[in-house]
């Protein structure tokens, strides 16, 4: 039996679809659980293209297991876009919100690719998945001048870098003998206003300084840190190994200032372990940036009414033990819309919040139906 | 600058009249033990090994800072731990109790090992009190017996030698060593153990690191053992 078709029955009257936003890995995720628990669903995605952003940003491999991101991604596409209870709005936003007599919403779309302009639909439920984008470095508070030294790249440049096996200085093309990374740079800093730890930029940046040493074996890679965050198994996955088999240099210490010297950047900042100042040449500074709510995100909360935290990403109501529903009943949410989240939670909370999704069409089937 | 050289002055860690490729040349000889491997994978900088580390209570020494000199590679601070941290160690092994399985006291073995091939000032001073001890270990086997501990002979051992020594009866009956060597008993080693113990030290080589840290030790110890293997008749 493909897709449940007596679940089906239960949802089957009409207009009870769930609208997912956002086509990026927990929005397919959550597209593809609401269709295979039998409703119809139609994911909306803002881009030209599914995928989110290890699609849109390039990422080499994935954390923790070094998959190929773009072929992982595809293997989502693949999975979601044949599916006959999937309908899916490329180059679409949400404009409009409102919510039905008698329960449900309407859903105003306007798409962009199609010349299909606005339409409307039926929703009986949302889930939304419209995800995270990178801290901008210019908005950082030290002196690391990302937009004033090409060298100074963030790990969103490295990924692509990594993805083509062409990681060089941008200054002049030559592959660099000596990187560091500097962590938490947006995260954890109250100047800045993120007071949160991005969650998933110590094991993206070890993962990338690994990637490195594999591409470039005679490349000395630092990564300068408040405290490593890998917790689980990423310990063993990745924090581990980049020590003990790639020889990736941690050192306690955040760098306060990158100068230019010489044709190389010097790194400036304190060795804290070693109880000394460190002023250390570099050819590349990776600055490991942590998670913004997206625009995408901000746009969604405001249009649907949804509860933000002070940071802008959208509120969980009811935490700890509810992660997906907002402060709108019927609306849910996932993945790093909710707050910094790696793959492993994105797609665990999009399974959450698919089924609460279904579980909120079908109770409301079942009461307009015994009423 | 050297090329790893970490930190604002390049002779932070002193030593700056030590070409930087002799300091390499002994990283390299510590390295390439074949225990090295086993005895360091990666360091947290979490201190447990200070925490435990009776030596870091009564000086200026942490086994930390010498897994972490390992780990980063760091040849100037290495070599400057070879000529002065290494011989705070009591050797005592607490710090195996590292969560990443590291054996800081036993990269110190290795450098210690390399300190004393390699004839470094810090292991001649190191070992200078100690030629009786070495005296009496390659020429018999056996440690001193206690009872040798008179405090007048071995002031630097600490007022604890003459508590030892006092009451010396009373101790061995509370903690009964494995042998009760004495210095009657102390010197006496059947000879054929003592031919297989000379040729020992003769084919690892550890005769020879006593030549780089104590040419005189060296000169009495080959001297004895030769005679020795000369009465017994055994040719090398």
């Amino acid at each position: 039996m493909q897709q449940g078709g007596e679940m089906q029955q239960g949802a089957a009257s009409p207009g009870e679809r769930v609208v997912v936003i956002g086509g990026g890995p927990a929005g397919l995720e959550a597209a593809w659980g609401v269709a295979r628990l039998g409703c119809p669903v139609t994911l909306v995605e803002w881009a030209a293209f599914l995928g989110g952003t290890p699609v849109a940003e390039n990422y080499a491999a994935l954390t923790p297991n070094f998959e190929d991101a773009e072929a992982a991604m595809q293997r989502m596409i693949d999975r979601v876009s044949p599916h006959p209870l999937v309908d899916i709005r490329l180059r679409s936003q949400v404009t409009a919100f409102d919510e039905r007599e008698g329960g449900g919403f309407t859903v105003t779309l306007s798409s962009a690719g199609d010349g299909s302009g606005t339409s409307t639909l039926d929703a009986g439920a949302v889930v939304v998945a419209t995800g995270f984008q990178h801290f901008d470095p210019g908005r950082e508070t030290q002196m690391y001048g990302y937009y004033e030294y090409p060298d100074v790249v963030a790990l969103q440049d490295l990924e692509a870098m990594l993805k083509d096996h062409n990681v060089v200085r941008p200054s002049n093309g030559e592959p660099p003998e000596r990187i560091c990374f500097v962590q938490c740079v947006g995260s954890r800093d109250r100047q800045i206003g993120n007071e949160y730890c991005s969650k998933v930029c110590c094991g993206v940046a070890s993962k990338e300084a690994i990637e490195v040493r594999q591409q470039l074996p005679g490349c000395k890679v630092f990564i300068f840190y408040i405290d490593m965050r890998m917790y689980g198994y990423w310990e063993s996955q990745i924090y581990w190994p980049a020590q003990e088999q790639y020889h990736v240099q941690y050192i306690k210490g955040i760098i306060t200032e990158v100068l230019p010297k010489d044709g190389k950047l010097l790194v400036r900042g304190e060795d804290t372990t070693m109880g000394r100042p460190m002023e250390v040449p570099m050819d590349m500074v990776v600055l490991s940036v942590g998670m913004e709510p997206s625009l995408g995100t901000r746009l969604t909360a405001q249009t649907l009414g949804l509860r933000q935290n002070k940071y802008g990403f959208i509120d969980a109501a009811y935490p700890p033990l509810d992660t997906v529903s907002t402060s709108r009943p019927g609306v849910f949410a996932c993945g790093a819309a909710l707050g910094p989240s790696d793959l492993e939670d994105s797609i665990s909370s999009a399974g959450a919040a698919a089924m609460r999704a279904v579980v909120h069409v079908r109770d409301r089937s079942s009461v307009t139906a015994a009423g | 600058m050297a090329a790893s050289a970490l930190y604002k002055a390049p002779d932070v860690a002193g030593y700056g009249d030590v070409p930087y490729e002799e300091k390499a040349r002994l990283f390299d000889l510590v390295k390439a033990d074949l225990r090295y491997p086993d005895y360091l994978y990666g360091c947290y900088e979490c201190g447990i090994c200070v925490a435990v580390c009776p030596s870091a209570r009564f000086y200026d020494f942490s086994p930390r800072r010498v897994a972490q000199a390992a780990a980063r590679e760091d040849v100037e601070l290495i070599y400057q731990q070879m000529q002065e941290d290494i011989w705070e160690c009591s050797q005592c092994f607490s710090c195996l109790r590292c969560p990443r399985g590291n054996n800081p006291g036993g990269i110190i073995t290795i450098m210690r090992e390399v300190a004393v091939n390699n004839g470094l000032a810090s292991a001649r001073e190191a070992l200078e009190g100690y030629s009786r001890i070495i005296y009496k270990i390659m020429s018999t086997g056996t440690q001193v017996s206690p009872d040798m501990l008179q405090p007048d002979a071995f002031p630097d051992w600490g007022p604890e030698v003459k508590d030892v020594s006092d009451n010396l009866d009373l101790w061995r009956r509370a903690l009964p060593p494995e042998t009760l060597h004495t210095t009657r008993t102390g010197w006496d080693v059947a000879p054929r153990t003592l031919v297989e113990l000379y040729l020992i030290w003769f084919e690892t080589g550890a005769l020879d690191m006593i030549k780089g840290v104590d040419e005189g030790l060296h000169m009495i110890l080959e001297e004895v053992m030769e005679e020795r293997l000369e009465e017994e008749g055994v040719e090398r």
